[in-house]
């Protein structure tokens, strides 16, 4: 019984550690609907500044106040405001996506303002961190541990106290209800809204802080870790109650020290410790409701174009014509465009010619993006490209082709995943451990490697088929640390910090050792996949994706069997993430099980979102951009090696603001242009028909068009084109 | 009439407020069956305990004549009862023919096997004409291409009533679809709903606050309160029911 408390009183102050981070996730889940997973990255803002004015010569206490109560809430407010405020009612995607960002790029962004990270061990901010200042049951009790745990202590009881008591608690909790009722009602949401951050982040600034002598060596790396043992305390506590964010934390601590004191050593020690997380989510997740918005207002004003479109989601060029009324350009749209102009034609409405190249092509601009720069890319590696840049083109591809897997499960299916990199991860493992120990061949491993994958696919989604948005993402996230911990360290699967080899293919006489030809091999995986994807997206089965993309319970009442379908597009969608991996596998020659960690997972699913989910051209150019830009900025002096991550981070601003993607929204504007100069050329009394993609500018002359269209169309419509 | 829907003892608590107790209900073929009370009684509880959207505590539920309450909403779905939502319920970003394809294909493929992946998604004739006169009987014709987002929430609620009807239910369940409404939507409903009847024999359960409506289109009204049927019959006896005055319409009405 006493090792039972051996074990059991460290964990206090660790299981406090872990509930500072997720009360922190509480209370901005609770006054702004966003689940703050940048919290992890501001605690490490504001621990780096702590350090650094440390060794710079200010005393402690003052360095502390600046980081904590200067520092962390003007990062907050500025974060509010140009980022959270707008995604408030948003999507779990759309409100996901910007947090991923910041927990990738804030990091970097204080790297390079700071030079790097000083090298002294992080000072504590009260009491001395090392000295023992008193045993519990004969278990001593470090300054560090004692501070952390009367800090949190302290500030769960604050933060109940606001709730409960004051005005501003209620207010808070009132303009996340509904910010333009609460407004209403007389409250400024904005200001509102602005405190919870400013008290959040002091939060943040304060676990950043006190966390700090936990660890050698300032790293954001372990407040990530830090942040997946407060969200599963979060978890716990259903993103609502403070008290219990508090005790989940500590018992998660106790969890993990009683584990670590009980468990045989080897990999299921080292293993099951960190991936406690995982399972605490999976049993908690489904319990932990989902916030719904429930906007009484919501539909009195136009909701914001963040929303519109995300709306739209796959091939999303319908933004184009906002109103217009055509749809031009969805994925499944045009067939019934299709049909009401032959009817049309078969009344006798002139059609006037409106299926223009480039009204066609200004509906589609990824697509133009994609097929210009995928061009341009295999004319130039085919002829003059180094070799460096022929073999990141390469990589390139194989990433295009992960991403192309998330355009079919984030995409089409609407099913957030933030465990891409580990479907990868596997399939490169199994092609290599399969040419390793039987000899088989690259080609067909990449296969194997895919089926494997789609299996883990499925594994991942049957416990998670109740879950949706926010707590799925979080499932997948905890999965993926799973594998990372548990999966790949096994000799037969990643081989533990070796890595295993992936032999170049070998398809009869054809070698493809050399980069031009497996560049060439690359590319028709690529093409496979995507044109797989494609029909997927444009079939029978596309139409049904959409569907529970648009409302899984509007989809089971229409006699979808919603369950079936996710299993299935995480299946597929894990199969060809696999091959990509085992692709990038084969090109690197060996694959490392640190390649495809989980963090890799984060990155890819905030490019796709940003490059765009909407369009399999849109993965392509995220896989080429993507790998380009790595290659760019690994020339640049150190200080800067973390400019990747910032470009992406600050590439979230974009995103709230265009979700269907960057080369969307650019590329749409570009062609919008030139298809209103078109447009103008051919006189204003160009009747469109109903084909058309009218422009803003022209919309109001396009919808009466399309109204008299109708009106002439009406007799033909109900009988079909046949009857002409 | 044969009992087409049959539902006995159905209750449903949500920790301590007892939203169904022991409740009885049936629907004959072809019947129209109207249930009103007030907010909070348990009308749309009742609903989704009927499809399965949540579990009841107690209770068995029959649709004709074959025990359904163990299986999951889709089942439900394509046995033939189709349904609408108090608070619409649409494909985001979808268009309204799409919707309405979607529902027709559905019946077909909402399975999805593995050869789905690659079928083309192009309707069929069958498709598409079933799809073009569902337009003009609900007069969407004009939105047929727009993503649904932007509808007004009267069109919002006819593009629901048609993608229930494109699987050509049974049995139709629509849960308050006049609210929203405007007075000449409202009258198209009621008129849509006659000919859906008519011509195709389905029956209606109509979850509804206006009287005027219920009227025009059920053949008996039920009155819930508190999770319990008050009264049942027709709209002029239940209508004259002191209880059902004092429950929903206020004593002094």
């Amino acid at each position: 019984m006493t090792t039972l408390l051996d074990y059991a009183i460290p964990g206090v102050p660790f299981g406090c550690v872990f509930a500072l981070m997720a009360v922190g996730l509480v209370l901005t889940y609770k006054a702004s609907g966003v689940f703050n997973l940048a919290f992890g990255a501001q605690a490490f803002v504001s621990s780096l500044a702590f350090v650094s004015f440390v060794a710079d010569g200010w005393p402690r206490w003052l360095a502390g106040l600046v980081a904590i109560v200067v520092l962390g809430p003007a990062l907050g407010l500025v974060l509010d405001r140009v980022l959270f405020r707008r995604v408030r009612t948003a999507s779990p995607l759309v409100k996901l996506v910007p947090a991923l960002g910041l927990l990738i790029a804030l990091p970097q962004v204080a790297l390079i303002v700071a030079g790097s990270a000083p090298d002294i061990a992080p000072p504590s901010l009260f009491f001395d961190a090392q000295r023992v200042y008193l045993h519990v049951a004969s278990v001593p009790i470090s300054g560090l541990e004692l501070s952390v745990t009367v800090a949190t202590v302290a500030v769960v009881i604050a933060l109940v106290a606001v709730f409960r008591f004051t005005p501003i608690g209620l207010e808070m909790r009132a303009v996340v209800e509904s910010p333009r009722m609460t407004e209403l009602a007389g409250v400024n949401a904005g200001l509102v809204s602005a405190f919870a951050w400013v008290l959040s982040s002091c939060l943040a600034g304060l676990a950043g802080v006190l966390l700090a002598p936990l660890y050698a060596q300032l790293d954001s790396q372990n407040y990530t870790v830090l942040l997946v043992w407060g969200i599963a305390a979060a978890v716990v506590a259903r993103f609502a109650s403070l008290p219990v964010a508090l005790l989940g934390g500590i018992g998660l601590g106790i969890g993990q020290q009683v584990l670590a004191g009980y468990l045989p050593a080897g990999i299921l020690a080292t293993g099951l410790r960190p991936s406690l997380p995982f399972f605490v989510l999976l049993a908690f997740l489904p319990f932990a409701r989902q916030r719904q918005v429930d906007d009484p207002l919501a539909g009195c004003d136009p909701p914001p174009t963040a929303l519109v479109g995300e709306a739209t989601g796959y091939r999303s060029a319908n933004l184009l014509a906002p109103s217009g009324g055509d749809g031009a350009g969805h994925a499944v749209a045009g067939w019934h465009r299709a049909l009401q102009a032959r009817a049309d034609r078969g009344a006798g409405v002139p059609s006037a010619g409106a299926h223009g190249v480039v009204d066609r092509l200004a509906s589609r601009p990824t697509l133009v993006v994609a097929w210009a720069v995928g061009g341009l890319a295999v004319l130039s590696a085919l002829t003059w490209v180094p070799n460096v840049w022929l073999v990141t083109m390469t990589q390139g591809i194989a990433f295009a082709v992960i991403f192309v897997s998330l355009t079919l499960l984030t995409g089409m299916s609407g099913q957030i995943s933030l465990c891409q990199a580990s479907f990868a991860g596997l399939g490169g493992f199994v092609a290599g451990q399969l040419a390793d120990h039987f000899g088989t061949s690259v080609l067909v491993g990449m296969v194997l490697g895919g089926a494997v994958a789609a299996v883990l696919g499925v594994v991942v989604a049957l416990p998670t088929l109740r879950l949706a948005g926010l707590p799925l993402a979080l499932a997948t996230l905890a999965f993926a640390l799973l594998a990372d911990n548990i999966l790949f360290p096994n000799s037969w699967v990643g081989n533990g910090a070796t890595g295993v080899t992936v032999p170049r293919p070998q398809l009869g006489p054809i070698g493809f050792n050399g980069s031009r030809s497996f560049f060439v091999l690359a590319l028709v995986v690529l093409a496979l996949v995507a044109a797989l994807v494609r029909t997927v997206g444009q079939g029978r089965m596309g139409r049904l994706l959409a569907a529970m993309r648009g409302s899984e319970l509007a989809s089971v009442s229409t006699g979808i069997d919603v369950h079936r379908l996710r299993v299935v597009a995480f299946a597929l969608s894990a199969g060809l993430a696999g091959v990509g991996g085992a692709l990038y596998g084969s090109l690197e020659r060996s694959l490392s099980p640190d390649a495809f960690n989980y963090q890799l997972s984060l990155v890819f699913l905030v490019v796709a979102a940003i490059v765009g989910l909407g369009s399999v051209s849109g993965a392509v150019v995220a896989g080429l951009v993507f790998t380009a830009l790595q290659t760019e900025v690994a020339t640049f002096p150190p200080r800067f090696s973390g400019l990747l991550p910032v470009v992406f981070g600050l590439a979230t601003l974009s995103y709230t603001r265009h979700p269907e993607g960057i080369v969307d929204f650019l590329g749409g504007g570009v062609l919008r242009a030139l298809g209103r100069r078109r447009q103008g050329a051919a006189g204003a009394g160009g009747g469109d028909g109903p084909g058309a993609g009218p422009g803003p500018a022209d919309r109001s002359s396009a919808r009466t068009a399309a109204r008299s269209a109708v009106a002439t169309g009406e007799v033909a419509v109900p009988e079909g084109g046949g009857r002409s | 009439m044969s009992d087409l829907l049959v539902a006995r003892g159905i209750s449903k608590s949500f920790g301590g407020v007892v939203a169904l107790s022991e409740l009885d209900f049936e629907v004959a073929a072809g019947e129209a069956v109207g249930i009103v009370g007030p907010n909070g009684a348990g009308k749309t509880t009742l609903f989704n305990c009927l499809l399965g959207v949540i579990p009841p505590d107690t209770g068995t539920v029959l649709f004709d004549g074959e025990r359904i309450d163990r299986l999951p909403v889709w089942r439900r779905s394509r046995l033939g009862i189709g349904r609408t939502f108090q608070r619409v319920e649409l494909f985001h970003g979808m268009t309204v023919a799409d919707h309405l394809l979607v529902a027709a294909q559905a019946r077909a493929t909402g399975r999805p096997h593995v050869r789905d992946l690659l079928r083309r998604g192009g309707p069929g004739e069958e498709e598409m004409a079933a799809v073009a006169s569902m337009l003009a009987l609900l007069g969407l014709e004009d939105v047929a291409d727009r993503p649904v987002d932007g509808l007004s929430l009267g069109h919002a609620r006819l593009v629901e009533l048609g993608r229930a009807l494109m699987a050509a239910p049974r049995l139709l369940m629509l849960d308050e679809p006049s609210s929203g409404l405007d007075v000449r939507e409202t009258e198209r409903l009621a008129g849509i709903l006659d000919d859906v009847r008519h011509r195709q024999g389905t029956a209606v359960v109509l979850v509804e606050h206006d009287l005027e409506l219920v009227e025009e289109v059920v053949d008996r009204l039920c009155v819930l309160d508190f999770g319990k049927m008050i009264a049942v019959g027709s709209v002029d006896d239940v209508m004259a029911n002191a209880e059902v005055r004092r429950a929903y319409l206020g004593s002094s009405a």
